[in-house]
């Protein structure tokens, strides 16, 4: 009988999860579990039940998903850090995949055995090209605002940080799933991350794989003039779909229903039809303020949600004078109209967050300005322009 | 996206130049009027002085009304129908030449003959202070120059990529080279010059520009007939006498004839304004009288003037 090596001996190389192949060969690698969830497969065949734990692994170079048939019954946490040998490499829709099947051995390990990343080896990705499903990149930027939220996840409830980030290319939104004791104004490197989309947008998650050092963050803008920024063009909006810290100025060239008075369900502030809200049935409706403004700059469209303090604004009326029309002369059509009257044709600046969906773009804003039209100085500065151009 | 479709700021000239269509391919799509200057419209907004609403068609179930919207460069036609009841009762109820910004979809009339007639089908007007009429002219007057000025760089660089066509919305570099190939003889220097005319209106030195002339005569057309071309315009004749007398009858008849006889010589079946005039000349009948004739047969109902200057018995 010829000899036949140990199977230790031929232990497949430790693999970094941001170099996994598809191919036959199976590998070995040390990783943390990001998440893990427990279920049981039916077998269509004869109804047998196959339990599987399946989820994301990270090993701080990549995340990849994973999939381990028949696990052990002890229960595998969040955040622990696994050596998994013969572990095989698949492909779906595009995306390598872990399966951790008969032939593969797992066994804990800690933190010291996960592959050495230096933060300096991956590459820095401007804001503006991150992209939902990036993971492997650096991105330096300012904290412009920052503010924690308590969401619940399954039964669980977490407390997160969301806020919106900054660089001199872009702002994209961030959530940040462990407390980095970020605050607005911080300089910030961070690794370790991935974008996914969100609203339309990309948006940064950081979560405890991710990496975030305090940097001095010379040329990068500062939280103020990052919401200060230049007015964009509403072409160029409508390219990018949406974005954060959006400024744009245009003029009001329609509104869209609902716009004017509307009644809102007390709990959950969905509108209210017929004294019936879509969640909790019959609600006693509140009375409130909204307009739907359609703003066109000549390059482009969008969609601005105003509220009722900026419908009030713009309207020159409050929802009290509204109400007090309505009991009046008792037809909402005419709320609008008069609405309509007030504001179509002005010019605004808006500031705000913008999504974009099959409809265009809509911005929820943080602020209107209704802006001047100032035509003399206009014409002074049109015609400099101008002068440039052979008359 | 299949978002809106923008609103075009276009001056009157622009507008009234623009003969170019891009038609409609499939449901629902979106038809455009392409201008010399590489407008692609199919929305528009534009300001100025409107004059009085007329009413067109005799249908009263269906109200269809057209005024004139004078800017420094030119006359837009503006039209509202039942469709648009909210624009409608504004045409309706201007009676002197009010500053207004109006907001609508651009209709093409291509006559008999090919002429090509726009005008903008109102969805929203509004009667707006002069200032901020001239606030819109400013925009207008911008996106304008900023069109020529990418219409120059393409010609300087012809084979300039589009990523490249310093900071245009893409849609500009595309119209633009669509628009140097539909109308390869423009020249660019007549849009050009008006522009600094019309800054002196912006910048309160001119006046806000009336409509040339007393509103035009209601030409009793079906609804949704053709609008008159922004390039002709006539002063209209003083208001009809209420009850014609026998021998007026007999002008007018004899009115009617000329115009039948020029309508069947013509290429599209319409008698020219000015030839009808010269004909009523050689029987005797001074341009005044056959204005005020025609006045009252277009308001009979006897003749349409289905486009500014062409006439045809109703």
């Amino acid at each position: 009988m010829p000899l036949v090596p140990a199977a230790e001996d031929s232990l497949p190389a430790e693999v970094r999860l941001r170099d996994l192949r598809a191919n036959d060969v199976p590998v070995s690698i040390v990783a943390r579990v990001v998440t893990a969830e427990r279920r049981e497969i039916v077998r269509k065949s004869d109804g047998g039940r196959r339990p599987v734990l399946s989820g994301l692994l990270s090993d701080g170079t990549a995340s990849v998903r994973f999939t381990w048939w028949d696990p052990p019954s002890d229960p595998i946490e969040r955040g622990e850090v696994l050596r998994a040998v013969n572990v095989q490499v698949r492909e779906f829709q595009g995306r390598v995949e872990l399966t951790f099947n008969w032939k593969s051995r797992v066994a804990p390990a800690g933190d010291a055995d996960l592959p050495k990343v230096n933060p300096e080896d991956i590459p820095l990705r401007p804001l503006a090209e991150l992209r939902s499903g990036d993971d492997w990149f650096r991105v330096v930027a300012r904290i412009v605002r920052v503010a924690p939220k308590t969401v619940s996840v399954g039964e669980e409830r977490r407390l997160l940080h969301e806020g919106v980030i900054a660089d001199s290319s872009g702002a994209v939104a961030f959530t940040a799933w462990s407390d980095f004791g970020l605050s607005p104004g911080e300089a910030i490197d961070v690794s370790g991350g991935y974008a996914r989309a969100f609203r339309g947008r990309p948006q940064l998650v950081l979560d405890e794989r991710s990496t975030v050092r305090r940097v001095p963050g010379e040329g990068l803008p500062s939280a103020e003039s990052a919401t200060r920024g230049l007015s964009r063009r509403i072409s160029d909006i409508e390219a990018t779909g949406g974005g954060e810290l959006l400024e744009l100025r245009g003029v009001i060239v329609a509104l869209l229903p609902p716009s004017g008075l509307v009644h809102r369900c007390p709990e959950c502030r969905r509108a209210v039809r017929q004294g019936l809200c879509r969640v909790h049935g019959t609600v006693q409706p509140e009375p409130d303020l909204r307009a739907r403004l359609v703003v066109d700059d000549g390059t482009g469209t969008l969609t601005v949600n105003a509220g009722r303090p900026e419908t009030e604004r713009l309207w020159g009326r409050t929802l009290e004078q509204c109400l007090q029309t309505m009991r009046e002369n008792p037809d909402p059509t005419l709320l609008e109209e008069q609405l309509f009257e007030a504001v179509f044709g002005r010019r605004i600046v808006v500031r705000g967050r913008g999504s974009a969906d099959d409809f265009g773009v809509t911005v929820y804003p943080e602020s209107i300005e209704v802006e001047a039209m100032d035509p003399v100085a206009r014409a002074r500065s049109i015609a400099g322009a101008l002068g440039g151009s052979p008359g | 996206m299949s978002g809106r479709e923008t609103a075009w700021r276009v001056l009157a000239q622009e507008f009234g130049a623009s003969i170019e269509e891009e038609k409609a391919v499939g449901e629902r799509a979106a038809s455009y009027l392409l201008s010399p200057l590489g407008a692609r419209m199919n929305r528009v907004l534009v300001s100025g002085v409107l004059s009085p609403g007329e009413a067109v068609g005799r249908d009263p179930e269906n109200p269809f009304y057209r005024a004139k919207l004078t800017d420094p460069t030119g006359t837009v036609s503006v039209t509202a129908g039942g469709f648009n009841p909210r624009a409608l009762a504004v045409l309706r109820s201007v009676t002197i030449p009010t500053p207004a910004i109006v907001v609508g979809k651009v209709h093409l009339f291509r006559g008999r003959d090919g002429t090509a007639y726009s005008s903008v089908r109102a969805e929203s007007i509004r009667a707006a202070s002069p200032e901020e009429v001239r606030g819109h002219l400013a925009d207008a007057v911008e996106q304008t120059a900023e069109r020529i000025r990418l219409l120059a760089e393409l010609s300087n660089d012809p084979l300039q990529s589009s990523a490249s066509a310093g900071g245009f919305p893409q849609l500009w570099v595309k119209s633009a080279r669509e628009a140097k190939r539909r109308y390869p003889t423009v020249d660019i220097g007549t849009f050009r010059t008006p522009l600094r005319e019309a800054l002196r209106t912006i910048s309160g030195e001119l006046p806000l520009t009336a409509p040339i002339g007393p509103a035009l005569t209601p030409a009793p057309a079906e609804a949704g007939a053709p609008a008159p071309s922004v390039r002709i315009t006539r002063l209209a004749p003083p208001p009809p006498p209420p009850t014609a007398t026998a021998a007026e009858r007999a002008e007018e008849s004899a009115l009617l004839d000329v115009i039948d006889q020029l309508a069947e010589k013509s290429a599209d079946g319409y008698a020219a304004l000015n030839e009808v005039v010269r004909a009523a000349a050689r029987t005797g009948v001074t341009s005044d009288r056959v204005e005020e004739l025609l006045g009252r047969l277009e308001e009979s109902g006897a003749v349409e003037e289905p486009v500014v200057g062409r006439l045809r018995r109703a």
